[in-house]
């Protein structure tokens, strides 16, 4: 018999079990395990939430505690294998197969089990495309997500920390599946509503709140010379010219400087108010001083960092907030925000080849994608036009008319020649490529792909690769800021030469940029004190940031 | 006078000791144009030892010494340069300001020596080198201080003072040391490892810094004199310690051992640092790393450590 509705079937069974643990939504913490094996199912596939940032640290445990005779061969659709546990679930054959997009601390061990065969790996994601796949082919049955606070009808705050919880309920609740949250605590009223309660099923009080990675805290103490010295580069050959205004940061140092750049070398370059005024990032500590200083106009926010609370309340005009005053962060549609909204991506990488192709996995670990990529491409889908967009679109192909030309989005890549532990950041082939052998990878792990990038950015130099016509054009633009690598010393002096005169490279002299100038008294701030200093005592520096 | 820390960023940057090199710091610490360099990088007596590793070496090998003025008065002086294989003791590095200690030893009448510590210890390149070097300079150091020349150390660096050259402050007349200078002979990463994590967590830099940092070696009398993280502050106070550190003899001993002994006794069951300030009176003990360095001082200057009949 033909049925419409068995998974709303299947989901009240489910609810059942569950219940008979609850009392109303609320389950006891020490029957966590005992509600995840009477709700979920051998061979479901599972969301359990956590992300670069924050993770569902209590519900990761109870699962890798289920008795692997009721719970086997989940199938785990998660933004970030990131927890001990989410491995451990694997280990014990609780979970079979993995879809997902962010793994950075567990690189390593994740790295040698798909080695090892012990995870069946379907693929790795970006966060945007994970969770678009949510609402067509990765829907969960059972989501187990995180929040700050709930009332007793199972309405949830997530407070700054929002993130992917959205959008893993939006797919799981609206098509049959059943939502269990973790909280720091259950309360009579939530300070605004991030997730309705008719969409959440069962609530966990956690006995300590649940744990936050501050990821995007950069100490202005380990930013070096050579550092300031590509942000010098960037700003005054990339920013400037093009006039960026919307765009979006990587994580790295380099990028740190840029954004304590702003108010002293950047501001003496009269570029207030034409660069770098609206942002898709997270709330960066080292965004303070341009902040203060009056050069941000909007921030939207994949997450919350810790530590930036107060802070952000006392900056509504500047960050997006609730009716509580607090932060509220959107990944899914902050990455889309910086897909189609903003005009560049900069950000760091590992390694760099010939063609431009970068990426951040090494033959050892497997980090995974996370967001970058979302950031750091051309979306073709995009119409509307800004000055730079065009512009770069322009130099791109000079000879389309006009009306029929797209635009392009600026994809920059700032490094050093020579990365951590004097590696060198130019190769002539990504170790991406060893891997996706040894692991029989249909695709490469590639970051940014060379079709993507148009600028490269190191101590040596800019490479435009917008002007670049040729493939071998490309090859001695970017050997040309490669440095004293191999692939730097392997460069055609006269070609490179031909280059510069077009502007397709640009070494600092070119730019009218002094190395020696390239100096820590350029930074606004130059330790995460001096960011307390500027926040006005408003920034609480988490712990393992604080010399003092 | 303001309790809380209200300076802005840019005035905080004038002169950062933190922020400077090995030679900016005694360039701009000593009289104008007085200092005058023994063996520097032009004579390039660098490690014999960094080749075989396949490290760089430096000129003057992490250290630079010589002689000036302070205050019109002459001194010898040695700094080393914490971002160069974090100031680390090798053997040319330690020889030198074992040669420097001698010369005050040897000098008539005697002249102080000011040590500006950057450093995380021994080389490991060249441990039995530097180990060596480290007990020689120490004992020069004794020669020079019972030869009647006081020897102050200076600690705010990037690499604190750490290993062998926390032994070495130990025998100092007397330490200066800003908020960000840390003193400690085994340093965090050391004992997270041999410990465990729940011992030390290295990571916590805020654990790191109540610890082992500036505030917490004056309180204990690890130091004698907190300063601003400017030239001038540790120019001030080299001056003020020149002229109050103690002499070297019989009684300073006696009383530097009892002083150490008491503070055992008081404080040795101690956690953390904060039970330590809280018992010795302080009021709001978490306060005090948000604390001005005026207010600071002055809390500081009350505790009963250090105390000027020891060290």
């Amino acid at each position: 018999m033909m049925g419409w509705n068995k998974a709303q079937a299947a989901r009240h069974v489910r609810r059942a079990a569950g219940a008979a643990l609850a009392k109303g939504k609320i389950v006891e913490a020490r029957d966590t395990t005992r509600l995840l094996e009477a709700v979920i199912r051998p061979g479901d596939r599972v969301c359990l939430e956590g992300d670069n940032q924050k993770q569902a640290d209590l519900l990761a445990r109870a699962l890798a505690a289920a008795d692997v005779g009721k719970l086997h061969d989940l199938h785990m659709v998660q933004s970030g294998v990131v927890l001990p546990e989410h491995l451990d679930l694997f280990d014990k054959g609780i979970a079979r197969k993995l879809d997902y997009a962010f793994s950075g601390p567990q690189s390593t061990r994740i790295a040698k089990m798909l080695f090892g065969g012990k995870i069946e790996l379907g693929a790795v994601h970006t966060y945007l495309e994970l969770f678009a796949r949510y609402f067509v082919d990765l829907t969960p049955h059972v989501a187990l997500i995180v929040a700050v606070s709930a009332d007793r009808d199972g309405n949830l705050f997530t407070g700054p920390n929002t993130e992917d919880t959205p959008t893993v309920v939006e797919a799981t609740a609206f098509h049959d599946g059943i939502v269990i949250a973790q909280v720091n605590e259950i309360v009579d009223k939530v300070p605004r509503v991030d997730i309705p309660g008719d969409r959440v099923d069962f609530i966990v009080k956690s006995d300590k709140p649940f744990y936050v990675e501050p990821l995007f805290t950069r100490d202005p103490g380990a930013i070096t010379e050579a550092q300031i010295l590509t942000a010098m580069m960037a700003i005054k050959g990339i920013y400037a010219p093009y006039g960026v205004k919307r765009l979006n940061h990587g994580i790295g140092f380099n990028t740190a400087a840029i954004e304590l750049l702003l108010p002293t070398y950047a501001e003496r370059l009269g570029l207030k108010g034409k660069i770098a005024t609206r942002f898709a990032l997270n709330p960066h500590p080292t965004l303070i001083p341009a902040i203060e200083s009056g050069w941000v106009e909007q921030i939207h926010s994949f997450g919350g960092e810790v530590g930036m609370e107060d802070y952000i309340r006392a900056r509504p005009d500047i960050f997006f907030t609730g009716i509580d005053g607090s932060l509220r962060s959107n990944r899914a549609i902050c990455q889309t925000a910086g897909l189609y909204a903003c005009d560049m991506f900069i950000g760091s990488t590992l390694q760099i080849d010939l063609l431009g192709n970068s990426s951040t996995v090494t033959t050892s670990r497997i980090a995974g994608f996370g967001g970058a990529p979302n950031m750091g491409c051309d979306p073709h889908g995009r119409r509307h036009p800004s000055d730079a967009w065009l512009l770069a679109g322009k130099e791109a192909a000079p000879d389309m008319p006009a009306p029929l030309r797209r635009g392009r989005k600026l994809v920059v890549q700032i490094v050093e020649s020579f990365g951590d532990k004097n590696v060198p950041t130019f190769v002539e082939k990504l170790d991406a490529l060893d891997l996706a052998e040894k692991l029989n990878l249909e695709l490469a792990p590639i970051m940014v792909y060379a079709d993507d990038v148009t600028h490269i950015v190191s101590e040596a130099g800019i490479a435009n690769l917008l002007l670049c016509r040729t493939r071998d054009e490309r090859e001695q633009a970017i050997r040309a800021v490669a440095g004293y690598t191999d692939v730097g010393r392997g460069r055609d002096k006269k070609m490179v030469q031909q280059l510069r005169e077009r502007g397709a490279v640009r070494w600092p002299e070119d730019l009218g940029i002094d190395p020696l100038d390239a100096d820590r008294s350029l930074l606004a701030a130059r330790s995460v004190e001096d960011l307390v200093h500027w926040s006005g005592g408003l920034y609480a520096a988490p712990s393992r940031f604080r010399n003092w | 006078m303001t309790d809380q820390k209200t300076v802005t960023p840019f005035q905080r940057h004038t002169s950062s000791w933190y922020e400077s090199s090995a030679r900016d710091r005694v360039r701009l610490l000593l009289d104008a144009g007085s200092f005058r360099e023994f063996i520097g990088p032009e004579a390039r007596e660098m490690s014999p030892h960094l080749d075989l590793f396949d490290l760089p070496k430096q000129f003057d090998d992490g250290i630079v010494v010589g002689r000036g003025m302070l205050g019109g008065k002459p001194l010898f002086v040695a700094a080393q340069e914490g971002r160069f294989m974090g100031g680390a003791f090798g053997e040319v590095h330690g020889a030198k300001l074992t040669g420097l200690l001698r010369a005050a030893r040897d000098t008539r009448p005697a002249i102080p020596v000011l040590i500006l510590f950057d450093t995380g210890g021994v080389r490991l390149q060249e441990a039995n080198a530097g180990e060596l070097s480290i007990s020689e300079i120490m004992r020069a150091l004794v020669e020079a201080r019972t030869a009647g020349a006081k020897v102050v150390g200076l600690i705010g660096g990037r690499s604190g003072c750490y290993g062998g050259g926390g032994l070495i402050a130990g025998t100092c007349s007397a330490l200066a040391v800003s908020e960000h200078g840390r003193i400690a002979v085994s340093g965090p990463e050391v004992i997270e490892t041999n410990r465990g994590i729940e011992e030390f967590d290295s990571k916590d830099k805020s654990l790191v810094w109540r610890t082992m940092g500036g505030r917490n070696r004056r309180l204990i009398g690890g130091a004698d004199a907190f300063v601003d993280d400017t030239i001038e502050a540790f120019r001030a106070a080299a001056l003020l310690l020149i002229e109050r550190a103690p002499a070297f003899d019989l009684d300073m001993l006696k009383a530097e051992q009892a002083r150490l002994t008491e503070r055992l006794q008081r404080f040795g069951d101690c956690a953390d640092a904060v039970d330590i300030w809280a018992r010795e009176g302080i009021a709001d003990a978490r306060s005090v790393p948000g604390l001005s360095t005026e207010a600071f001082t002055a809390i500081a200057d009350k505790a009963r450590e250090p105390r000027y009949d020891a060290r």
